[in-house]
């Protein structure tokens, strides 16, 4: 795991002190006031949209609660598919597959909980059906998440960074999302109609889809942390 | 008291997270999502959404479009922008990411710096957006909340997702770097 | 001993990295590359892949947002 305080300097390197120094610094400025005065005016948005709905408000805390998250830990999605091939670092990747892990446990139980009540499942409009719009749309979308240099939740959070380049990116993302929602009725009619949604528990139970699939990430965990020992020998 | 120096300003606020420490807490608050509001966590669905908002503010109309034709959808059309709860959660991913900048002290405005990045956002902000919209979802929606919820489609998402991202890694190296 | 900057200001995730990557191909045992930064991800994915090949990694914050990575090859 990696260490904590990346901020903090291992001293270990002799160099010469003056070649470091002769740069004039600027002062640093301190940005913590402009933080705090933001935070507060995070928390009279929230407070204003729970008074208009309490689901507003609880959306709105979520949304700060990833884009905190996603920042401070440098949570990548687009650098857990990437970076394996790219750089040979799996340590997001395995860091991605933890969340799945955790997150399967957490939904299976919501959802298992809601059968065993023979109450409707939640959140099935999230099983959908695979087709050839799913192969062709996630493999256009994978191109696009790394010349960019982040996918939707990466390019938001770089968007709060400051980043320009992921605002332009931001933008165009909503032509694209709007020239995919024009053309949706095309691909409902040649691809996805024929297209089946599977829910795992209903090909294998929900015992057995539960341990099947997380068999499956450690497998893949397993590979990862292999692919980079691999590729550290190699140098 | 010297807030900058504190040791606890430094480990929470200062320093970077581990990634292990981050999945942790985007579970726990992805969990907590599907408990209270009965959907998992999703971006991208909202952008389509703001999409056809500004189509509409230039005097353009989505309605008879499929995608936009159901009830629902027109609903939350016509409920506009700021009772949208997905517009907030994507606008509170924004906030919440310059507040943990600011409170590290480490906001900067990062302008564009070459032509090659002009066209890498925009050919991949329009690739992203289509394909998200065709594959039902990005990396959130379709992949972490579709394999999180037992869907087949999250792993198909998923091994699609890496063969463009290998084929997005040639290109980016030979021609955006 | 020779020190190189490479400058990586306002580039993105994954650019910074490939170019410390590639400078440091070019150095030889002792030199030190310094790295310029202004994208946080980059503070964690270079130190970590440097760290692992065994190099030597100091991180200075130069401004709010700004850091040089300071990598003696080993």
């Amino acid at each position: 795991m990696a260490d904590l305080s990346n901020t903090e300097t291992s001293s270990s390197i002799n160099r010469d002190l003056s070649v470091r120094t002769r740069r004039q610094r600027k002062p640093k400025k301190n940005l913590i006031p402009v933080g705090i005065g933001v935070l507060v005016v995070i928390v009279i948005i929230g407070f204003l949209l729970a008074m208009k709905s309490a689901l507003l408000g609880f959306f709105w805390l979520t949304g700060i609660g990833f884009g905190f998250i996603l920042q401070k830990a440098r949570f990548c999605f687009t650098a857990s598919l990437r970076d394996p091939y790219l750089t040979g670092s799996t340590s997001l990747t395995k860091a991605v597959l933890i969340a799945f892990v955790v997150t399967t446990i957490g939904f299976t139980a919501i959802k298992y909980g809601a059968f065993i009540r023979g109450l409707p499942i939640p959140g099935q409009g999230y099983v959908v059906p695979i087709s050839f719009a799913t192969i062709f749309g996630a493999f256009i979308f994978g191109i696009g998440m790394v010349i960019s240099g982040g996918c939707a939740s990466g390019t938001l959070m770089r968007v709060g960074e400051g980043f320009y380049m992921q605002l332009l990116s931001l933008a165009f993302f909503i032509v694209g999302s709007l020239w995919g929602a024009h053309d949706f009725g095309w691909w409902k009619l040649h691809f996805m109609i024929e297209g089946k949604a599977v829910f795992l528990p209903d090909v294998f139970g929900w015992f057995f889809a539960l341990v099947i699939q997380l068999l499956f990430i450690g497998l893949l965990y397993i590979l990862a942390d292999r692919w980079e020992q691999r590729g550290q020998k190699q140098g | 008291m010297d807030i900058k120096n504190n040791q606890y300003y430094k480990k929470w606020f200062k320093s970077a997270w581990t990634y292990v420490a981050g999945a942790i807490l985007l579970s726990v608050l992805q969990i907590a999502t599907f408990a209270v509001t009965g959907n998992p966590w999703g971006v991208s669905g909202v952008l389509a959404n703001w999409g056809a908002w500004l189509y509409r503010a230039i005097g353009g109309s989505v309605d008879k479009w499929y995608y936009f034709s159901s009830e629902g959808a027109q609903a939350t059309l016509e409920a506009g922008f700021l009772n949208h709860p997905g517009t907030m959660r994507n606008l509170g991913i924004i906030f919440g990411a310059l507040l943990a900048t600011l409170l590290a002290s480490q906001f900067k405005i990062k302008k564009i710096k070459s032509k090659k990045q002009v066209v890498a956002a925009i050919l991949g902000g329009l690739m992203m957006g289509y394909g998200a919209r065709i594959a039902f979802g990005c990396n959130i929606g379709a992949l972490y909340s579709g394999i999180a919820s037992l869907s087949l489609s999250g792993w198909v998402f998923a091994l699609f997702l890496g063969l463009g991202a290998i084929v997005g890694s040639k290109l980016l190296v030979k021609f955006f770097m | 001993m020779t020190e190189k900057i490479v400058d990586a200001l306002g580039e993105a995730c994954p650019v910074p990295l490939i170019k410390a990557q590639n400078a440091i191909k070019e150095l030889a045992v002792g030199d030190i590359l310094i790295l310029q930064i202004d994208h946080s991800c980059a503070m964690k994915n270079v130190p970590e892949w440097a760290r692992k090949e065994g190099h030597n990694v100091e991180i200075e914050e130069v401004d709010d947002g700004e850091w040089e990575i300071i990598i003696e090859k080993v």
